[in-house]
């Protein structure tokens, strides 16, 4: 009886198996191209970066640089020379506009989350809705509105301006990924702790913040890289030279005259790597908290 | 105590029968609430609802170069007439379409295979998953130069590599040729944006019982068979979303083009937000690109209907309180 099982069974999971194996080596191949895809313009930009300018322009090209040189890079960080200034002082630009801007959105966005979370009154849908709802227009239809309403307020040419840009464009995926994370947090916690005589805001700050830290992480992540990112606006409000951001300053840099390949590159290395960096040690977080809302659990 | 609170609590004793307050009632009952959206709402209203009601208003006059508000004339629908007119608004849409169509479905399609490839646990997984999203993190900026250079005709590596293969005779000209600019800045897109897809439908992938997997396996479904039936039904939800953010992400599309080409050579990359760009800021046609903003706004309006739709979908059943 048990022998005939086996019998039986067995020309079918060989079968099985082999159909499982051309899947999965489909899967590798595939897997393999798109690696190739994605990782050869970043590869090539490193190797731009670290040759002369003449070793750059010559055909056919130098796969492997013949005489790697870190120049590019320590003419970018020399704070002494021209362009050194210059590239310290975007990076340092777009470092203060990405923070302030993070720790405002995860200001505002916390409490905003949390009562679309919990509370139910009257208007919250529309609200809510409404808030989503930004992120579905381009920045190109409020450049010109938020210019004169910049220059109403005073901000144009100012850092200010850029913020409070940000923070919209941040705002919403900030409160719709934190909600995702307050609504999978038990309401009988916070209950448990009225009960036991904690307030509203004793019971937010001690149970539901704590348990919302990975969201929080996101958020910021999130909003950091937004800011560390955006181009359109920053390029529209900002004209004085001393204010620019990275995206717009190495655009500048580099357009003027003959453009300067590994100098380029070699900027453009060092624009990822603040956000490549922060990603890939916060990835975990990053990435639950996208998928947080779009999947149902 | 809120009033939702009051209710919570003698929801359950006998014979407690909610009353049902007035909308005014209502609304003053919650007033608390509203304190926790405020900050938010506010810097939204300011931001956003002036925006919106000044480009509606902006696209019913001709304003002039300067930008000067007092001198404004209002000029009904002629904008809107110059729009619809114009033979480069169909070319600019037909690109748009081009554009957005092509971009989404092969971001959309290699998305899906690398969250199909890496679902599976293996050695490696979340560094070829970190690898695999780093387009999608750098800046547009970044991403334009380094393509553009990657396409130089004189220089460029693919050219050469293409070459040097001996799959062509010559570099090819990728973007300062009119036929081939704007499906080589599609490339540049999809590069940007497809592992999007593919932390979105990695997510969706997990909530695919394994049970039913397992089921379809013991009834001798073939794998292609099983993800047909089984998996691609549970991914319905995530995809539908994905592929509206998509859709909205490439019609809003401005970096790539703007960089890599600003919309040359003869206008052949050109789409929606670089054309908007081009009128108001480039030329000063203010009422003419406020009028194609509002026009985009329809569109994104509608949209935005489906992705609020497929966003809150449940919503009401999962919220605590």
């Amino acid at each position: 009886m048990t022998s005939e099982t086996v019998n039986s069974a067995e020309p079918v999971r060989v079968a099985r198996r082999r159909g499982i194996d051309g899947w999965r080596w489909a899967g590798r191949i595939f897997l393999t191209l798109l690696v190739g895809f994605t990782i050869m313009p970043m590869f090539w930009m490193v190797i731009t970066s670290l040759k002369t300018g003449f070793a750059a322009m010559q055909y056919p090209p130098q796969w492997w640089p013949a005489s790697p040189t870190l120049d590019n890079y320590w003419r970018l960080l020399d704070p002494n020379g021209s362009v050194g200034r210059d590239f310290l002082r975007y990076f340092w630009n777009s470092m203060f506009v990405s923070v302030a801007t993070t720790v405002l959105a995860v200001l505002v966005a916390v409490p905003a989350a949390y009562a679309f979370s919990r509370f139910r009154f009257p208007g919250r849908n529309f609200l809510f809705f409404a808030i989503l709802l930004r992120n579905m227009f381009p920045a190109v239809v409020f450049l010109v509105p938020l210019f004169i309403l910049m220059r109403v307020l005073g901000l144009v040419n100012t850092h200010g301006s850029l913020i409070l840009t940000y923070l919209t464009f941040g705002l919403p995926l900030a409160i719709w990924l934190l909600k995702g994370f307050y609504d999978n947090i038990p309401i009988q916690l916070e209950q448990a702790a009225r009960i036991d005589g904690a307030t509203r805001f004793q019971a937010f700050f001690h149970i539901v913040m704590p348990l919302s830290t990975p969201g929080i992480i996101a958020t910021s992540i999130y909003s950091f890289i937004g800011a560390w990112n955006e181009y359109i606006y920053a390029y529209t409000f900002l004209t004085r030279h001393d204010q620019m951001t990275l995206p717009v300053g190495i655009q500048r840099f580099f357009s003027e005259n003959a453009t300067d390949w590994p100098g380029l590159m070699a900027a453009t290395f060092l624009m990822s790597v603040p956000v490549v960096v922060l990603f890939l040690v916060l990835q975990k977080y990053f990435v639950r908290a996208l998928t947080e809302g779009a999947v149902k659990h | 105590m809120s009033s939702v609170e009051k209710q919570a609590i003698f929801r359950d004793v006998p014979g407690f029968v909610p009353k049902r307050p007035s909308f005014g009632q209502k609304i003053w009952r919650s007033r608390a609430d509203y304190l926790y959206v405020a900050p938010a709402i506010l810097v939204m209203l300011v931001v956003i609802a002036y925006p919106i009601y000044y480009t509606i208003e902006l696209s019913f006059f001709n304003t002039p170069a300067s930008l000067s508000l007092a001198d404004k004339q209002f000029n009904g629908i002629d904008n809107y007439v110059t729009i619809l007119t114009s033979p480069v608004f169909w070319k600019v849409t037909w690109q748009t379409i081009v554009w957005t169509v092509l971009s989404t479905f092969f971001a959309f399609l290699l998305g899906l295979g690398a969250a199909l490839a890496l679902h599976r646990e293996f050695v490696g997984r979340a560094l070829l998953r970190g690898l695999l999203l780093i387009p999608w993190v750098i800046s547009a900026v970044a991403a334009s130069y380094v393509w553009k250079w990657l396409y130089h005709s004189d220089f460029g590596a693919i050219g050469a590599a293409l070459v040097q293969l001996g799959i062509t005779d010559r570099p090819i000209n990728f973007i300062d040729n009119s036929t081939s600019a704007l499906y080589s800045l599609i490339v540049v897109n999809v590069w940007k944006e497809f592992s999007f897809a593919m932390i979105m439908l990695m997510a969706g992938l997990q909530t695919v019982p394994d049970s039913l997997l397992r089921a379809a396996q013991v009834d001798g479904a073939n794998p292609w068979q099983r993800f047909w039936h089984v998996t691609f039904p549970h991914l319905s939800g995530v995809s539908t979303v994905t592929i509206l953010l998509l859709v909205v992400q490439n019609f809003n599309s401005f970096i790539i083009p703007f960089i890599m080409t600003g919309g040359g050579p003869v206008g052949s990359t050109q789409i929606w937000i670089t054309h908007i760009y081009e009128l108001a800021f480039l030329r000063q046609r203010w009422g003419v690109g406020a009028a194609y903003a509002v026009l985009l706004f329809i569109i994104m309006m509608t949209l935005g209907y489906f992705y609020v739709r497929a966003l809150t979908r449940g919503d009401e059943s999962r919220a605590g309180a």
